[in-house]
């Protein structure tokens, strides 16, 4: 029997076509995927940051959607201690062990850059067209860290100034209204935070202001702005440093006010820790205190009351001259260790350029934490419904920067010993500056020599 | 007379040529072998040492002489490290501190100790368990006491809430430059004392009876027989816990670092604080290196001091 030379497919053909076809779509996709990865070499990388309740989880969420979408990198996201992570990372580099890339807080810039340990970044690479570009993207203090001979060194992400928060319900009960009486220079400080004090005998219910004083870098960041107020300088161009001036000495003067002046605060009694520096004020033992932007996460969980209530908000810095007042801008930028192999570099871009490429989502998740990027964030809706938002971005914006000084932590401990010294054992003011003074000349002196 | 040939084929002589390591070994004198099984038994304990204590401690001392900032290569300085630090006042200020420390922890740990052990020798109802709980301080993490201290030393904390109806008024124990570096002191001895009252008590424990049936005998109350029995038999017991106690005390950290920072001013800076400082903040690891050279200095005093101690005690005992 002759066979046919057609062969007709049976209906268990077609159904087996269209079975081997629909798997062959399902798979296709990750195949390809895979394929087109195995194309790019894969990369492991490693990234340090600090940690904070808001900013390290919004970082880590970026960096786990970042090797989502490239599967060739594989990063390494580790976290340290807010005031730990410097000290890390000069221990890495020294040890060879220094991530590839990590964020750097502001001040600890000019360490990095004199000692040629951070990598120049690529602006194309980071989406602008030009140094110029990507420098007009940013206030020009926030660059001068991240900036050197016309490269840039670090993508500045967190900027942000100090202001000084006020409890609205208190400010009431003493007659006085948060939104027209809040002191714009430091007399009127001093003034309503003596108003604003309860005391029980000689013990304070409630202190009118508070100073955080658990760490040399919230007295920098506190002092800083009262110096350069009183026409003071940190260092003149010699580099000696020039805090026991007479403009020093008024700005020591007016930071022991409160306390010593006033008696509206008291230096020993505080319940503030290195995590929860504001705690005197969330748990409302202080009206007043100098603070970074405070996140709503933290006062809902120390005071709900508070939040609920919502009798808390920013205002700026008091001046020297009132209605002139100016508060520190610090921030973080993100970096990359010099050491890095070149396609470790390249992926680093790449995850810097897609961590900021979303600054909306940053603000969401780590609200009223300001960005130092001028575009893409400030004049969005989600931005503008922040209570009081816009006092916080003058502060971050009019704010006077740290000095970017070789022997920062040395000036940073030895400013902390003296405000210690005249607030807690009420030392003679002048005397405790010249012996911080010449300390910190001393410090600079062994720099230069080494 | 036994046939060696099994365990050492030279034994017969019949083989020929310069016998391997291993016949070497079997053709010693029994006494050299034990030896040499002695040195390598030790041998690996002695490398460890080697790498990872005397290495490094040399490196350290070594690295006193240079300028290193952990990032460029060290660069040999000679003194210059120590003069600085001679020239230093915080260094000086920060000795000092060490030292009233170191003494005031010790005398007061070893006093304290010896008390609570003859408290508990008395054999008083529940004293063991009061030596339980006591010991108990010395088990508890020394982050969680630091931090407890912390807010029970606050002007307003229960320390002066207790001394308070006792008409002392406030004290602020953390913040006052006279009472900070006391009350490290007190925290200390709080944790380390219940620790040498066990080491008394052993020795308490020990001490023959003999002498005290005769001086009660003659007619010698408990006082004396304290004055000229216990102590004098105790002695080595005491000038163990003193040593110990002080290298223990010149090497803390962690309770000035989390209690008080350093602060205030300078007032409970001590010298492993300032090691840190110099070197992870101020990135001078030779200076660093320095300053520990100096404590391993004072505490090299207190060792030859306990060496010498042992020594003594062996001759008396023997």
């Amino acid at each position: 029997m002759k066979k046919s030379a057609i062969l007709r497919p049976t209906r268990r053909d077609v159904v087996r076509t269209i079975g081997a076809a629909g798997l062959g779509a399902a798979t296709s996709g990750p195949l390809m995927q895979r394929a087109f990865a195995q194309t790019k070499k894969p990369v492991e990388i490693s990234f340090w940051t600090f940690d904070n309740p808001q900013q390290r989880p919004w970082v880590h969420k970026r960096v786990k959607l970042f090797m989502q979408e490239n599967p060739h990198v594989k990063v390494d996201f580790q976290w340290f201690a807010f005031a730990d992570l410097g000290k890390k990372v000069s221990v890495g580099f020294a040890t060879g062990t220094a991530p590839d890339g990590f964020v750097s807080q502001d001040w600890f810039m000019p360490t990095w850059l004199d000692k040629g340990l951070l990598a120049p970044l690529d602006t194309q690479r980071l989406g602008y067209p030009s140094y110029a570009a990507f420098t007009g993207d940013f206030a020009k203090a926030f660059v001068d860290g991240a900036t050197m001979d016309g490269k840039v060194y670090g993508y500045p992400l967190w900027f942000y100034g100090y202001c000084n928060y006020l409890n609205s319900k208190q400010f009431k009960e003493v007659g006085l209204d948060a939104e027209k009486d809040w002191p714009q220079s430091w007399d009127q400080l001093g003034e309503v935070a003596k108003r604003l004090t309860v005391k029980d005998g000689d013990k304070f219910v409630r202190q009118g202001f508070k100073f955080a004083m658990h760490s040399s870098q919230w007295t920098m960041i506190q002092f800083n702005p009262i110096l350069i107020q009183s026409g003071g300088k940190w260092f003149d161009d010699a580099g000696k440093c020039t805090v026991n001036s007479d403009a020093g000495v008024r700005a020591m003067t007016i930071r022991a006010s409160i306390a010593q002046k006033y008696g509206a605060e008291d230096p020993a009694d505080s319940i503030a820790t290195n995590p929860v520096p504001g705690m005197d004020f969330l748990k409302e033992r202080a009206s007043m205190f100098f603070c970074h932007p405070i996140p709503f996460d933290l006062v809902k969980v120390n005071n709900p009351a508070m939040l609920e209530g919502g009798y808390f908000r920013p205002v700026q810095y008091p001046g020297v001259q009132t209605g002139k007042g100016n508060s520190t801008t610090y921030g973080f930028n993100l970096v990359i260790n010099a050491k890095a192999a070149a396609e470790k570099q390249e992926a680093l871009h790449d995850l810097y350029k897609f961590i900021m490429s979303d600054l909306i989502d940053c603000w969401k998740d780590t609200a009223p934490f300001t960005l130092g990027r001028k575009t893409g964030w400030a004049d969005n809706a989600e931005v503008q419904k922040f209570p009081h938002v816009n006092e916080i971005i003058r502060a971050k914006d009019e704010g006077v920067f740290l000095p970017r000084s070789l022997v920062f932590n040395e000036l940073a401990d030895s400013m902390h010993r003296a405000v210690q010294k005249v607030m807690l054992s009420k030392a003679g003011i002048k005397a405790t500056l010249d012996e911080a003074a010449a300390e910190v000349d001393r410090a600079t002196a062994a720099y230069k020599k080494a | 007379m036994a046939d060696l040939t099994s365990i050492n084929p030279y034994a017969s002589g019949n083989l020929s040529g310069p016998p391997p390591a291993v016949s070497r070994f079997w053709q010693m004198h029994h006494r050299q072998r034990i030896r040499l099984w002695g040195i390598a038994f030790v041998l690996p304990t002695l490398l460890f040492f080697a790498v990872f204590k005397y290495g490094p401690m040399m490196w350290a001392i070594e690295l006193s002489f240079n300028s290193y900032d952990m990032v460029s290569a060290p660069r040999f300085i000679g003194l210059d490290n120590y003069r600085e630090l001679a020239a230093d006042p915080i260094f000086r200020e920060t000795l000092l501190n060490t030292f009233v420390y170191i003494a005031g922890s010790t005398i007061l740990t070893t006093i304290v100790g010896l008390s609570l052990a003859l408290a508990i020798n008395t054999g008083i109802p529940g004293a063991r368990y009061c030596m339980t709980a006591m010991f108990l301080t010395n088990l508890m993490p020394i982050i969680a006491v630091c931090l407890v201290w912390r807010f029970l030393l606050h002007p307003y904390g229960l320390v002066n809430q207790i001394l308070q109806p006792l008409g002392v008024g406030r004290i602020d124990w953390l913040t006052n430059s006279w009472t900070a570096l006391p009350a490290i002191i007190m925290v200390t001895v709080w944790r380390f004392a219940p620790y040498f009252m066990v080491v008394f008590l052993a020795a308490l424990l020990a001490l023959p009876e003999d002498y005290y049936e005769a001086a009660e005998l003659d007619g010698a109350g408990a006082f004396r027989r304290f004055i000229h029995i216990t102590l004098p038999l105790l002695m080595p017991t005491i000038f163990f816990v003193v040593v110990v106690s002080a290298l223990l005390c010149a090497r803390i950290f962690l309770m000035p670092y989390l209690i008080t920072g350093g602060g205030p001013g300078n007032a409970t800076r001590v010298l492993s604080m300032l090691i840190y400082e110099t070197g992870f903040s101020y990135l001078k690891m030779g200076q660093a290196a320095a300053i520990s050279v100096v404590l391993f200095a004072i505490m090299l005093v207190f060792t030859a001091f306990q060496i010498r101690l042992f020594a003594r005690s062996e001759q008396v005992y023997m």
